[in-house]
């Protein structure tokens, strides 16, 4: 029995006591309705053991209201029945009364305190960024549980972490609970409660349940760090993977040139075979061929290794996009075969500042590439152009066009489009061109042409813009 | 004709030497900056071929040092990547650049063009021809198929200076100070508007240029082949 029950249960008796005195004239019935009255209330206020108390207390009270003069002189049967009766009326109405309003409070009590446990899991379990979850989680108990200030100091993976929320209405310095935060027996930190001066500490409830959430808590911290360890193990599976593919790739791309320029010359100084002059200049022409391609692989391969260590800054002059698109084509024009290149350009376009050999070098990789996937006997356009912040390059090819779901990948270092994984291309032309428009401060995306074709479109920002 | 190539690698020395001694010409190699001079100084070649890379000095420097006693053609050899010091090479009086890996048949066309026009076999021509081209210096005035072709003093000024360096590379410094002024060397604006005025009243497409080539980010490369 609580203190508040019992100065319930022996404070409403005695209030209607002197009620009943007071309404005597009334006569008998009335009392004995004020003290039902009376236990009911004490029941509903103070609980089961005060409206027991009250029960009891009234029927000893109800007797001597009754009449002053048999007070405790229980001599006479029929006043023993009806103080037995009255007692017992009024034991089962406190009873009653008393365990539903008990009932009552612990289910409200109950309710709050699973609607605040389930707030915080799903606060906590949701959040991937540990920060801002913590941040939820201090300013989520502020309220419930009266506090000026709360405050949690979590140590994760050796990164400590600190959350603190307070009531801007309420003073600090209260009575103050301080919380362990602990997974599987690993102490992770504390959590500080603070409620305003002045007002009492916490109860036995209320710190269990303050117990409960910081459990919560720390299940959630634990979850926030194992996924954040399963993503790093992710990202250095997929930093693996593509090594090995680089790895894998460059060896093929790098050899096969190699193997015929070697096959080629050997073949050439080999005394003990007369190759005669078609022969010689076919192997002359492949070690030619395959010079220049080994040329190129290497070019990409340094252009990716610059990319990767951070060292691909453009060195910027003032340029004329229009005229290093002219350059490119009329380079290319001579290089590949069956496809025709239709340069478009549109009249006064500003000079940007780029790095013009890089600039060149995205103009080569979008064309070789368009070229390559351009079937024989179709064109492949370029169209420079300008929008309001920004120098527009679109390069537009007839071949089979690139499905949306690939359109970001083909970007990737080493991604062969799905059509032809054995294309010729080295697989680095889409990512050192994209790697190069980006530190030029512009985008480059694939765009489907009207006729099903590929287009690049690239946009480099004009002096003063960023796009 | 003598040839000096200063390069710190033996087997470009090497590929170099055979090649063009297999062309005629007389050849030298030296690994170091300061050879190079010497050589340039002692040897009096008809051509240095110089790489940008050498240990022991900048090529521009090296370049510097020579012309500070000579005006024999200088043809560079660099990589791609180092295109700044490529224009500063060139502007501090090299004539060509040839980018590595190069093909033989490219670096002797150089060669051959630049060497001419150091040497010009006879004094310069009142009237240049190229093709169906003609550009008459002394009367200061343009034709192309029998027809005038109508220029404004400044876009003569420009084929004038581009016409009788055919085949080198000029720089858009050089271009902007022989055809403005001294004062001038970062307007490549005013540049690329006269010659885009130039190219199309004389019908050269820019992508498949017959008369005059762009270097991106460097400058123009007149490439009219003179007829006489």
């Amino acid at each position: 029995m609580t203190l508040r029950a019992l100065g319930v249960g022996l404070l409403v008796p005695i209030l209607a006591t002197l009620l009943a005195l007071l309404i005597a004239d009334l006569g008998a019935a009335s009392q004995v309705a004020v003290f039902m009255l009376a236990i009911v209330v004490a029941a509903v206020t103070g609980g089961l053991w005060a409206g027991v108390l009250a029960a009891a207390l009234s029927s000893l009270s109800l007797l001597v209201v009754e009449d002053p003069d048999r007070v405790l002189r229980f001599d006479e049967p029929r006043d023993i029945v009806a103080a037995v009766v009255f007692l017992a009326v009024a034991a089962v109405v406190g009873f009653v009364v008393g365990n539903a309003a008990d009932e009552r409070d612990r289910a409200s009590r109950r309710e709050r305190e699973a609607r605040l446990l389930g707030h915080l899991s799903t606060q906590m379990l949701t959040g991937d960024v540990p920060d801002r979850v913590l941040d939820e989680f201090v300013s989520v108990l502020i309220e419930p549980f009266g506090l000026a200030a709360c405050e949690l100091v979590v140590t994760l993976d050796g990164q400590e972490m600190r959350a603190l929320a307070t009531d801007e209405l309420e003073r600090r310095g209260g009575p103050t609970e301080i919380v362990p935060v602990v997974v599987a027996n690993i102490p992770l930190g504390t959590l500080v409660a603070e409620r305003p001066p002045g007002r009492r500490a916490m109860n036995r409830e209320e710190r269990l349940l303050l117990e409960a959430a910081t459990r919560q808590a720390a299940v959630a911290l634990d979850r926030a760090r194992l996924d954040a360890r399963a993503r790093l193990a992710q990202v250095d599976a997929e930093t693996n993977q593509l090594r090995a593919a680089m790895f894998s790739s460059v060896t093929h791309d790098l050899k096969t040139p190699l193997a015929s320029i070697k096959a080629g010359v050997t073949s050439l100084l080999d005394s003990s075979v007369a190759h005669d002059a078609d022969q010689e200049r076919e192997l002359l022409t492949t070690i030619l061929e395959e010079t220049d391609r080994l040329h190129r692989l290497v070019n990409n391969i340094l252009d990716l290794a610059r990319i990767r260590a951070g060292a691909l800054i453009p060195r910027r002059v003032p340029a004329a996009i229009d005229e290093i698109a002219e350059s490119v084509v009329g380079r290319l024009r001579g290089r590949v075969n069956g496809v025709a290149i239709e340069l478009q350009l549109a009249p006064d376009l500003p000079e940007v500042p780029v790095d013009p050999v890089q600039i060149d070098q995205v103009l080569t990789n979008l064309l070789e590439n368009a070229c390559r996937h351009s079937p024989r006997g179709r064109d492949v356009r370029v169209h420079v152009g300008s929008t309001l912040k920004a120098i527009r390059v679109r390069v537009a090819d007839e071949g089979h066009g690139i499905p949306p779901e690939e359109r970001e990948l083909v970007f990737d270092a080493f991604y062969r489009g799905r059509e032809n994984p054995e294309s010729s291309g080295t697989g680095l032309g889409l990512a050192i061109a994209k790697a190069i428009v980006v530190a030029h401060g512009g985008r480059i995306w694939v765009e489907e042409t009207a006729g099903g074709g590929t287009a690049v479109v690239f946009e480099l920002p004009k002096e003063g813009q960023t796009a | 004709m003598k040839v000096l190539v200063v390069d710190d690698e033996p087997q470009i020395r090497r590929a170099l030497r055979t090649s063009l001694e297999a062309h005629g010409y007389e050849v030298a190699t030296v690994g170091t900056g300061d050879e190079g001079v010497l050589g340039a100084a002692q040897g009096s070649p008809d051509l240095v071929l110089l790489d940008l890379g050498l240990p022991d000095m900048d090529g521009t420097e090296v370049i510097r040092r020579i012309r500070a006693f000579s005006d024999v053609p200088v043809i560079i050899l660099s990589v791609r990547e180092s295109q700044t010091d490529k224009v500063a090479a060139l502007d501090a009086g090299a004539d060509d650049y040839v980018t590595k890996p190069f093909g033989m048949e490219e670096l002797l066309a150089r060669a051959r063009a630049t060497i001419r026009r150091v040497q010009p076999e006879e004094p310069a021509a009142p009237v240049l021809r190229f093709g169906e081209l003609e550009v008459d210096l002394a009367k200061r005035l343009v034709t192309q198929s029998g027809e005038a072709v109508h220029l404004t003093p400044t876009e003569y000024a420009l084929i004038e200076a581009m016409a009788t360096n055919p085949g080198k590379l000029l720089t858009h410094q050089w271009l902007l100070r022989r055809v403005w002024g001294q004062g001038y060397g970062t307007e490549t604006t005013y540049l690329r508007t006269y010659v885009r005025a130039l190219r199309r009243k004389l019908g050269d497409d820019a992508s498949a240029p017959d008369l005059i080539v762009t270097e991106p980010g460097v400058g123009y490369r007149w490439v009219g082949e003179p007829t006489s």
